[in-house]
């Protein structure tokens, strides 16, 4: 079945009744009233309170822990170490390399120790200070140079580097030799934080031969699986109850479940609920971050415009733990030709491992820096040609039956072109080529494109699930293993049942995500809550319908083929005499023996990809952006202030344009922070010095340029419910090189590292002008 | 981040009330807004038994003007000032409390605390400076009125002693032909430390200028005013090339630091650009 036409094929009509128009979500007012409740808002009052203990130093091997004085401060209930783990002290992600709880080693400035349960946090703040370990300290390796030098001590055991990817397309030999201009540059990529509103938090209440957590993340069956594991136990003796979620883009996904992992081994052990909830500073020094990379690329084309090939190397650096990174550094290389058409692409990476906080989950997942990287590689070949660097991408953009970097055939849903003309036209391209003055401040334009695989890396299987029940009344609870972090992903869900099915979203009820009665939908993450969530929950709808659909026909006497379901009403197509309200038709339903409740399942298209080579089809589909920007710079100040962007998207069927643009929006100040201003600042023992909102900065509504209405380019996806394609990623990934491509256009000067804060600007003006 | 140390709260609704706790109560520390004391509290810098809040006292909560002075009290909040007519000729102050912090922090921090926790980036600093700005300490022992630059001592250390607290702030009322302005840079539009500032105070007789001050906040361990700069301003016709001179005497004069806010060496180019610009919206206003 090709689900982007069920409008057509089966249901029968022509016009949308709430897909693809701006619905207000059922969830909108309790948010914006401050109503909604999040894990903390839950937690009664008096409930034990759980800290982690921390490494002070960056590396070293743990002698002994003595943790005697901390246990006799008044207050405290409990202190927990390695050494209390009976199931498996291991919870690394796609390598295990990262202990639960550290007692032989310690990996970075903030590895945890122990596990401290007190009646408040004053009692927690003075055990800290108890606790006593001995370390011998061991070299640390604090960027990815220095764990590289040979003979580097081993931050984990098999080396510091902890995984390699290649792609070999076409055949690179004399590439660069017979090409007409050659640029080539090394490019790096900072850690970001998420600075999520909401900090990371979970409340656990333990049970006979139980437990049940209460928390914020990105996946309760990951969270649930990681419980499970750290306790020896089957997943039907954990239940995870997904709450509202203040904000995630990744790092929940990497940090919920070890939360809940703590939360629950220590409510277990202690025999009472434990609530762990960080502040700003331990969410700010110890999450996950956007993993930093250095990628040097080498990029060739002819004089007439075609990009000929591309040599990359990619260094991701890890931090501590590998975590995320087979999957960011796969995503990286496997997209690193951009969204072109290059017949030779020659791409080496490695992630290596370093004494710092590690790197994960970020909303982008490795194109972010992958792009900064490559659209400015193409505004340079562009330069150095002399065309513009609008006509030259649109000579390499990739289109219906043309190649990715892993030779994967595209043969639908390509819309890249049609984004970039848009925003060309839309910003008035052609007649701002030349930089405009005023006094000292100087103005100019960037173009950026990006694409971005939708679902998870590596080829790894997908799939989704949901289901949705129709009560007596008429009234529907659906369920999604789908999180709302703010996206509305779950919103997006019902407004497809709603679509199917007839009845309006604010008469479908969406259930909070519990590991106990929500089928497992996999993470919200890779930009897939949309397009696999939600084609799941049309399945659900759809085998609902049938119910409705036949129950109606037989109270009607006539085929159920004349019988349609909206306006919260089924009736007969054919004569406006037979009609129920489907309150009604929903008792009847009960009555006769029609199934009031469906569990839908969806498995994603197989995906391959050959390890030798890289090649194969590597994502499903892909969602392609581009965004045009205005920026003025202050040349005496250094100081660059984004003045307006164009976005463009090709999402597929926009089941929501409101909810696009938030994400849009969203994305835009997200970018805009990395690319001039969010920094982590680690000195040389290897700690966060900034872990506060003082000193790390991030956009303003002061800094957020206008942002002109996102054009949607339509182009959907076959194997999605309405064509539906992700869009949570892809809103970021190319606004940090429309920036930087911006700069350069307004200034000449060209950075390949972010932030641009005012004194680097200022830095490199002066350099300039001697 | 630690939880915020327990304290003993105190309400006093008279200024000598107030000034008796803080003598009688060890280790006590005032408060109004708060904004700068519980980020030093939740940082573990200063752990106060007591907290004395003045907000409760009417007698500290008045912007008026008498005899050719300005006087805030010293419960007055941002807001308050930023929007006072009789300080809208006060431009620099105007420009500088009108975008300090955020909304929220403008409605409940104060100028007086702004300058009492004396940080060199100081936002209220640079503009009270170039108006010749003094500040009154009471204590139960008396009061005492010394010019502000006297009240910065290092780096978030002011002169005042135990159980003094600065009541009232007075800024000459600015003649005709005179005008400030307050530039900075931060790391974004707002919300945010300075990370270098400058204010400028000039007075016009026709061609003439006949008083300049020049302050900058943020390049070394007090807010500071740079004289050398003044009196190449002050007697000139602001002509491109006094400025310049002016230019290289600040240049020559801020001797800021690197940190994770900005560089020396950027500190230090910026100080001439914000005061040239400072300079030329005096001109601007006087026109």
């Amino acid at each position: 079945m090709e689900y982007d036409k069920i409008l057509t094929d089966i249901l029968g009509r022509k016009d949308f009744l709430v897909v693809g128009k701006n619905v207000i979500r059922t969830d909108a007012l309790d948010k914006a009233l401050g109503r909604a409740k999040y894990t903390a808002d839950i937690v009664p009052k008096g409930t034990t309170i759980l800290k982690v203990y921390r490494s002070k130093v960056a590396h070293a091997n743990i002698k002994s822990i003595d943790t005697s004085e901390a246990l006799k401060v008044s207050g405290v209930e409990a202190i927990y170490t390695g050494a209390d783990v009976t199931g498996n002290n291991q919870i690394g992600y796609a390598l295990p390399d990262q202990p639960f709880l550290n007692d032989k080693k310690v990996h970075y400035v903030g590895d945890p120790i122990a596990l401290i349960c007190a009646k408040d946090e004053y009692a927690a703040a003075e055990a800290m200070e108890k606790i006593n370990v001995d370390y011998e300290e061991l070299p640390a390796h604090l960027d990815i140079d220095a764990a590289l030098v040979e003979g580097a001590e081993d931050i984990h055991d098999g080396g510091n580097i902890a995984l390699v990817t290649k792609i070999r397309k076409g055949d690179i030999e004399g590439v660069f030799e017979s090409a007409d201009a050659v640029v080539e540059d090394t490019y790096w990529s900072p850690y970001q934080d998420h600075t999520y509103i909401e900090t990371e938090a979970a409340y656990a209440i333990p049970g006979e031969s139980k437990v049940t957590v209460i928390a914020n993340g990105q996946s309760p069956f990951l969270c649930r699986e990681k419980v499970a594991h750290v306790l020896g136990w089957d997943l039907n003796q954990v239940q995870i109850i997904q709450a509202l979620t203040g904000g995630a883009f990744g790092g929940k996904d990497d940090q919920g479940p070890l939360l809940c992992a703590y939360a629950a081994f220590a409510s277990l052990k202690l025999g009472r609920p434990v609530v762990h909830i960080w502040n700003r500073e331990e969410s700010l020094a110890y999450s996950n971050k956007r993993f930093p990379a250095r990628i040097h690329y080498k990029s060739a084309c002819t004089k007439d415009g075609k990009v000929t090939g591309i040599e990359v190397n990619i260094t991701l650096e890890c931090g501590a733990y590998a975590n995320r990174s087979p999957f960011w550094l796969w995503r990286q290389t496997a997209h690193a030709g951009g969204p072109y058409d290059i017949d030779n692409c020659f791409i080496d990476g490695q992630a290596v491992y370093t004494n710092k906080v590690y790197g994960g989950s970020y909303r982008g997942f490795g194109d972010l820096a992958l792009h900064f990287a490559l659209e400015q590689q193409m505004d340079k070949l562009a330069d150095a040609i002399d065309m513009d660097p609008v006509e030259f991408r649109l000579k390499n953009v990739l289109v219906e039956g043309g190649r990715t970097t892993c030779d994967q055939v595209l043969d639908h849903s390509v819309g890249i072109k049609e984004c970039l003309e848009a925003v060309r036209d839309a910003s008035d391209w052609t007649n701002h080529r030349e930089p405009v003055w005023d006094g000292p401040r100087v103005r100019g334009y960037g173009v950026g494109l990006a694409y971005h695989g939708i679902s998870t890396s590596r080829s790894s299987p997908d799939w989704s699930a949901a289901s949705l029940l129709m009560n007596q009344d008429g009234s529907c609870n659906y369920r999604t293993g789908i999180v709302e972090i703010g996206q509305g992903s779950p919103f997006g869900h019902i407004k497809i049942v709603s679509e199917i099915i007839g009845v309006p979203p604010e008469k479908i009820r969406i259930d909070l995500p519990d590991t106990d009665s929500t089928m497992n939908a996999k993470p919200t993450h890779g930009s897939r809550g949309l397009m696999l969530g939600g084609t799941a929950a049309a399945k659900a709808a759809l085998m609902l319908r049938e119910s409705m659909v036949n129950c109606a026909a037989e109270l009607f006497e006539v085929d159920a083929d004349r019988i349609d379901l909206r306006d919260n009403k089924a009736f007969d197509r054919k004569n406006k005499e037979n009609v129920i309200d489907i309150k009604e038709l929903a008792e009847e339903m009960y009555l006769r023996d029609y199934n009031p409740g469906a569990h839908g399942y969806f498995k994603a298209p197989k995906r391959f990809f050959d390890p030798v080579t890289g090649l194969g089809v590597n994502y499903s589909v892909y969602t392609f952006a581009a965004t045009v920007a205005e920026v003025e710079v202050d040349t005496e100040t250094g100081e660059t202030s984004v003045i307006k962007i164009w976005p463009a998207m090709d999402c597929g069927k926009a089941i929501d344009p409101q909810i696009i643009e938030g994400q849009i929006e969203g994305a835009i100040s997200q970018g805009m922070g990395l690319a001039l201003m969010e920094n982590m600042e680690i000195n040389d023992k290897g700690e966060v010095i900034n872990p506060n909102f003082t000193d790390y900065v991030v956009p303003s509504s002061l800094d957020t340029p206008e942002i002109d209405p996102c054009i949607i380019i339509e182009k959907p996806y076959k194997h999605s419910a309405f064509g539906a394609k992700g869009v949570g990623e892809p809103a970021i990934i190319s606004i940090v090189p429309t920036i930087t491509n911006a700069i350069y256009h307004a200034t000449g000067q060209r950075f390949s590292t972010v932030p641009i804060r005012p004194w680097q600007m200022h830095k490199a003006l002066k350099e300039a002008r001697k | 981040m630690k939880p915020i140390p327990k304290f003993q709260y105190h309400s006093p609704e008279s200024l000598s009330e107030a000034l008796s706790l803080l003598v009688e109560l060890e280790n006590a520390s005032p408060v109004i807004g708060g904004s700068d004391l519980m980020i030093a509290m939740r940082n573990g810098v200063i752990a106060p038994s007591h907290v004395v809040d003045l907000n409760e006292i009417n007698e500290l909560n008045y912007i008026k003007e008498e005899d050719g002075v300005i006087k805030i009290g010293a419960t007055a909040t941002h807001t308050q000032v930023a929007n006072n007519p009789l300080v809208a000729k006060v431009h620099s102050l105007v420009d500088s409390l009108s975008r300090i912090g955020s909304p929220q922090i403008r409605n409940r921090g104060t100028i007086t605390g702004n300058i009492c926790n004396a940080s060199p980036a100081a936002d209220a600093a640079p503009p009270l400076l170039v108006h010749g700005t003094e500040v009154e300490i009471q204590g139960l022992n008396g009061k005492r009125v010394i010019p502000i630059s006297d009240l910065f001592t290092g780096p978030k250390m002011n002169c005042l002693e135990t159980g003094e607290l600065l009541t009232e702030i007075r800024i000459p009322v600015p003649p005709a032909g005179a005008a400030s302005s307050y530039k900075r840079i931060g790391r974004r539009k707002a919300f945010t430390l300075s990370v270098v500032s400058s204010a400028a105070y000039i007075q016009m007789d026709g061609e003439t200028c006949t008083d300049a001050k020049v302050a900058f906040g943020s390049v070394a361990i007090t807010p500071i005013r740079v004289p050398e700069a003044e009196s190449l301003l002050k007697g000139s016709k602001l002509d491109e090339e006094t400025v310049k001179a002016a230019s290289t005497a600040v240049y020559e004069a801020v001797k800021p630091i690197t940190d994770v806010r900005g560089t020396a060496e950027y500190r230090n180019d910026m100080c001439p650009v914000l005061m040239r610009r400072a300079i030329a919206q005096c001109l601007e206003r006087l026109r």
